[in-house]
């Protein structure tokens, strides 16, 4: 998940750890240090957790305080960031709501507003001499005033507000339940506050903390039969809680994820998917490789290679999906399916990818219930066909839609007129015309009596009965006699069953129907 | 759970709506075109008539549509609508009131779709004019609300389900009234007396087991006006009349609004939203030669824009309009010429949603929506503030429904992903993966038969599918390096195929036979096996060693297919063309079998190049046979057999007397001493020291 570290730069910031006096100009080397640095050294410490484990995640850094600065937009450099960290400048007052603005802008620029993000806000336990104004914009958001307050975020996203302070602090005290407001608005996140006095050792901590609640990477075992390979997924899954009509879905993804079968790709039709990871063969020692490109130096050839050459499940699956433009209908969950595929960003590098779809088996409609699909070859006859020419898929629905059944409909105008003009365009080209003359005229009969509307029956009759006048000398016979039963049998409609189509009259001339 | 109240809606509909809607139709303007010139509407596909003399003909009369032909044309529409979008998951019922109350529908299936409701309409024939004051739709409101407390399939079969939720089913539903109101005061009392109604009639449902009390509903006062003439009542929501209910009071008249009207009210009722494809290029009738561009509306969930739409309003704003005389907006996107490939492709969608097109019957609709119908799909564009363009939707038919697919439109974190020939065994060059190809063919999905209701057994067909790629994979090497069975191509078909049935019958028994049987006959002939030339293992073995290789994977490989008595007899062939007793005790230990060949598999694989080369010289059956007393398999064959001792557990002779016999059984064999073990150091002979030699230069060469 891309990740914000939303930077408190206010001049609280650079106050010593030691709250008590703040401006103390003593040896002592411990209260040397300044709250930024501290708060420096714990991005660093996450920083590091994703050069070491995250190598694909995206992170930015944005430093606020009355106003906002974007430092480093999102990138995967996280040393950049690191650098950009010791170039921070001191500023005036701590102004969080402006710093959550910042950061929902940013985020909403690069990823739009499905993608879920973390916000680590790091600041000093001091909401700041804002705090008044932050809290009546909390409250008008809460009215649903006109007011653009960032929480909720516009995008699913995590909100921990880490606090470079001591655990007793008063101003802390009276920050902490502003905090938590936010986070409430929020819907999900955390405050982070130092276990004992403010030190290296306790900012190391509580920011290890964070990263183990926020940032583990998943790892886990991708199965198919017997074979297996262990994976991890980037970026890491996330549980999915929605509300549906009937119930509330709350799952989240197993260490063990096991191909149940295969699918064509055209099969499948582009299926929605919740979300998207990159599956990644973990070596045997549960770590990520990456391996140099092929044409960089050969300097790397000791360990990285020996990983390359052990063989992979994973690479052998991509293969043969691959090969076969298929895909692998896979669990993930309690009643939690997606599906595997080979997917390349450009023509060069291909990977395997997982879509993981919205929980449940009913999820995908022309594929049917999921847990009601299973091996093609022990069906009675392989619907695939014994050349691969067919497919079961997708599956037909029972009743066709309005778009596809010539369905009536006369609210809007022009709807009528042009449906009593088609009857006419072949009441013109009687008698080769019969069958479809009369189909439009049940069928326009059919609406009429359904829609109480007795009157258009006579007038159409009537039309029919100029048009039976009108007829060229020329013309064929049988149109007259047709025309004749039809307006005919349009006044009859009361006196007859009218469920009743009316049906082409048999004449000796109607012998080419 | 949301539990929508649009999960059930019921109209009441005045049945006595005999008054004219003040829409007229002038009949004689569809005739006009007979004579001479031609329509504008397709009036020149006709023969040419000879010219005729002009008659004067007697005017046909205009016709006028009464207000509950209104009503139910209106009707009909909205419930097209709901029904295209949401098939079983939002049901509507019709109740009439004239004299007596009429229950068109049930919340059944089957009577949730347009011919079925024409045909109720048709059986209830046209309007009745009941006289003043006899018409009660007081009676008609309370057979709604007891429509609304009878539970949908879906809501009963969660109230029985026996899970934690089922008590908590909440029962929401609206009611549509469509009469014709004069007055306020006339609103005031249908609300009260309809609140009254529902308290009462909640609590009659709370007494039941059958029924359900109603949690909220929602009550609309549709009020019918004919054309012309201008409403007096204004617009008005009650959205809390009380926690149970809400109401809303609209008016709807005949003629040229009715339609923009009723899209007002089923956008608001469904949640659905409007997008128009604009610029669709459409053939002229008159001109075929030449094609214009049309816009065609559709109506969709509105979840489906809110990937475009939420964010940045700015960012957005020019996407959207309002239409002409309704109150929605609609969002204006794109056509894009469509790929003929797009549809084997994977896009990357984030939902779909089933869409109805707005003016189903007009041409540039039924030509959009039969284009896509015959499985063509669309891309839809979206114009960006800045100018940039992005595709943003995508519409698509799958098996006669059409649906609206969401794309990704922002950057995506996935993007510059590392390849796979990047990661853990990426380097590996030998994978099966042709065989692996007919693996995923082998155990490709179709759907099954619905089991019929109550009969659904503990395993569905999709575990029954991973039983099926189980047994497809009980013995699966991933590389040609780490096989000599596989390497063997058509040699050893259709044994394959047929081991990983889970019953084989007696046919398929003998083709196994045969298959082992020509293996035997290759060997004895001494034919060089196809071993390809990536395989390492084959590599500079020696013809007898390759052989030997090959029998003892494929022993392996039929201990782990015992899934039937068949697959047994198999194996015995196997054994007794070997001289080996075929052990099926060996069956219950097949899972110690796999870990074993598993483990073995991962001691090969972190060997050191060196150490693999020398493991796969030495043989592959060093693990399982000691060197000292491997027998080539000629040797075996030419000479007297091994005395057979009964092997396995039922046998009780020591593994020692075993040993002893054996080892007694080779002694007594002339056996010339290998040239190569005479030189050795410690037993042990470098093989092929040449050959090693002249591949690390070869290597060294390439590296350069």
């Amino acid at each position: 998940m891309p990740t914000v570290v939303l930077l408190d730069v206010s001049l609280s910031m650079s106050r010593g750890v030691d709250a008590v006096s703040p401006c103390q100009e003593e040896e002592d080397t411990e209260s040397q240090i300044l709250r930024k640095d501290l708060a420096v050294h714990g991005c660093n410490i996450l920083l590091d957790h994703f050069i070491q484990h995250c190598k694909l995640e995206f992170a930015s850094l944005i430093v606020f305080s009355s106003v906002y600065k974007v430092l480093m937009p999102f990138t995967r450099d996280f040393e950049a960031i690191k650098g950009a960290l010791n170039l921070v400048d001191e500023c005036d007052k701590t102004c969080i709501e402006v710093g959550l603005m910042g950061a929902a802008q940013h985020i909403l620029e690069e990823w739009g507003n499905g993608t879920p993000c973390q916000v680590v806000l790091v600041t000093d336990g001091n909401a700041g001499t804002g705090q008044h104004h932050l809290q009546k914009s909390m409250m008008s958001s809460h009215s649903r005033g006109a007011s653009q307050f960032p929480l909720p975020f516009p995008f699913p996203a995590k909100l921990n507000i880490v606090c470079i302070a001591n655990p007793n602090e008063p101003c802390l005290q009276t920050s902490k339940p502003l905090y938590q407001r936010l986070i409430e608005l929020n819907g999900e996140g955390d405050i982070l506050v130092p276990e004992g006095n403010l030190t290296k050792q306790s900012v190391s901590e509580m920011f290890e903390h964070l990263i183990k609640n926020n940032f583990s990477s998943y790892s886990g075992v991708l199965h198919c039969g017997s074979l297996s390979a262990p994976v991890t997924l980037s970026p890491p899954p996330q549980p999915y809680c929605r509300h549906h009509d009937f119930e509330i879905m709350r799952v989240s993804v197993d260490p063990t994820i096991t191909v149940l079968g295969f699918l064509n790709t055209g099969d499948v039709s582009s299926p929605p998917a919740f979300s998207r990871h990159l599956v990644l063969p973990l070596s045997a020692k549960g770590d990520m490789v990456m391996l140099p490109k092929a044409d960089a130096g050969s300097d790397d050839e000791g360990t990285g290679n020996d990983e390359g050459k052990i063989p992979s499940f994973c690479v052998l699956l991509h293969g043969g999906l691959k090969r076969e433009n298929m895909v692998a209908l896979s669990q993930v969950g309690e009643n939690w399916y997606g599906i595997l595929y080979s997917w390349a960003d450009n023509k060069k590098k291909s990977n395997l990818m997982l879509s993981l779809f919205v929980p449940g088996v009913d999820v995908i409609p022309w594929m049917g219930k999921l847990s009601n699909l299973g091996p093609a070859s022990q069906l009675p006859v392989n619907p695939y066909g014994p050349s691969d020419t067919s497919s079961p898929f997708p599956l037909k629905v029972h009743e066709k839609k309005s778009y596809a059944l010539n369905s009536v409909v006369w609210v809007r105008q022009g709807g009528l007129q042009s449906d009593i003009q088609k009857i006419l365009r072949h009441a013109r080209k009687l008698p080769d015309k019969t069958q479809s003359f009369y189909k439009e005229l049940n069928r326009v009969r059919k609406a009429a009596l359904a829609y109480g509307f007795s009157e258009l029956l006579e007038g159409l009759a009537n039309v029919l009965e100029r048009e039976c006048t009108l007829l060229p000398p020329t013309s064929h016979p049988d149109a007259a006699i047709q025309l004749q039963h039809a307006y005919e049998a349009l006044r009859s409609h009361d006196r007859k069953d009218s469920r009743q189509n009316i049906t082409p009259l048999k004449t000796t001339f109607s012998g080419n129907d | 759970m949301s539990f929508p109240t649009s999960h059930k809606t019921v109209f009441v509909l005045d049945h006595t709506l005999t008054a004219s809607s003040g829409v007229k139709l002038e009949m004689d303007s569809f005739s006009k075109c007979r004579s001479g010139s031609t329509s504008g509407n397709g009036g020149s596909s006709g023969p040419p008539t000879p010219s005729q003399p002009q008659v004067s003909l007697i005017p046909l009369l205009p016709i006028t549509t009464s207000l509950w032909t209104c009503a139910v044309e209106a009707i009909t529409e909205y419930c097209r609508i709901v029904w295209d979008i949401f098939p079983g998951t939002r049901l509507i019922r019709f109740i009439a009131v004239d004299k007596t109350i009429h229950k068109l529908s049930s919340w059944n299936g089957e009577d949730q779709n347009l011919p079925n409701l024409m045909n109720s309409f048709m059986a209830l024939g046209p309007s009745k004019n009941i006289g003043v004051g006899k018409l009660d739709l007081m009676k008609g409101l309370r057979a709604a609300i007891e429509a609304l407390t009878e539970p949908s399939a879906v809501q009963h079969e969660k109230r029985t389900s026996l899970t934690e939720s089922a008590t908590k089913v909440l029962n929401k539903g609206r009611i549509i009234l469509v009469t014709k109101i004069n007055t306020e005061d006339e609103i005031r009392v249908y609300k009260e007396k309809f609140h009254e109604a529902l308290l009462h009639l909640n609590k009659v449902a709370a007494a039941t087991d059958n029924l359900m009390a109603i949690n909220h509903c929602d009550l609309v006062l549709l009020n019918l006006w004919p054309n012309g003439l201008s409403c007096t009542i204004p617009r008005h929501t009650w959205p809390d009349v009380s926690t149970i209910m809400s109401c809303e009071f609209t008016n709807m008249q005949g003629g040229v609004s009715l339609a923009p009207t009723l899209c007002n009210l089923v956008l608001k009722h469904y949640d659905l939203a409007s997008t128009t494809v604009t610029g669709i290029p459409m053939k002229e009738e008159q001109n075929a030669s030449s094609s214009a561009n049309y816009d065609v509306e559709l109506f969709h969930p509105c979840a489906a824009h809110t990937a475009i739409l939420r964010g940045i309003p700015s960012e957005t704003a020019h996407l959207k309009t309002y239409r002409e005389g309704a109150d929605y907006e609609t969002v204006t996107l794109k056509w894009c010429t469509p790929r003929s490939n797009a549809s084997i492709e994977l896009q990357h969608c984030s939902s779909a949603y089933r869409i109805t097109s707005v003016d189903v019957n007009s041409r540039p609709s039924s030509c959009l929506t039969n284009f896509l119908l015959n499985g063509r799909w669309v891309m839809l564009e979206m114009p960006r503030k800045s100018g940039s363009k992005v595709i943003s939707h995508m519409l698509a038919c799958h098996g006669g429904d059409i649906y609206i697919h969401t794309m990704y439109t922002s950057r995506s974190i996935l993007e510059d992903p590392p390849s796979i020939s990047e990661g853990c065994g990426g380097r590996v060059t030998d994978y099966r993966i042709p065989d692996f190809g007919e693996l995923l063919k082998a155990n490709r999905l179709a759907p099954y038969p619905e089991p019929a209701p109550g009969s659904e057994g503990p395993s569905t067909p999709l575990e029954g599918s991973r039983e099926h790629l189980s047994r497809h994979t009980k013995y699966w090497p991933i590389t040609l390096s780490s096989t000599s069975l596989f390497t063997l191509g058509s040699n050893i078909e259709p044994l394959t195929s047929i081991m990983v049935k889970e019953t084989i019958t007696e046919d398929e028994v003998v083709e196994c036979k045969q298959v082992i049987l020509s293996l035997m006959s290759m060997e004895a002939r001494g034919d060089p096996l196809p071993s390809p030339i990536a395989g390492q293992r084959g590599k500079g073995m020696k013809r007898e060693d390759q052989y030997k290789a090959v029998w003892t994977e494929l022993e392996q490989y039929l201990q782990m297919h015992l899934h039937c008595p068949a697959h047994e007899k198999v194996l015995e062939c196997f054994m007794e063309c070997h001289n080996k007793v075929a052990t099926p005790e060996y069956k219950g230990d097949d899972k110690v079998d796999i870990d074993q060949a598993l483990k073995e598999l991962d001691d090969y694989n972190y060997m050191t190049e060196r150490e693999k080369a020398e493991f796969n010289m030495a043989g592959s059956g060093t693990k399982h046979i000691p060197s000292d007393l491997i027998v080539p398999d000629s040797k075996r064959r030419h000479s007297a057999p091994p005395p057979l001792a009964p092997m396995g557990r039922s046998s009780g002779v020591s593994l020692l007397t075993l040993w002893e016999n054996k080892v007694s059984s080779v002694q007594s064999q002339p056996c010339y001493e290998f040239q190569g073990r005479s030189r050795a150091e410690g037993n042990i002979t470098k093989l092929y020291v040449n050959l090693q030699k002249d591949k690390e230069k070869e290597d060294g060469s390439r590296k350069k």
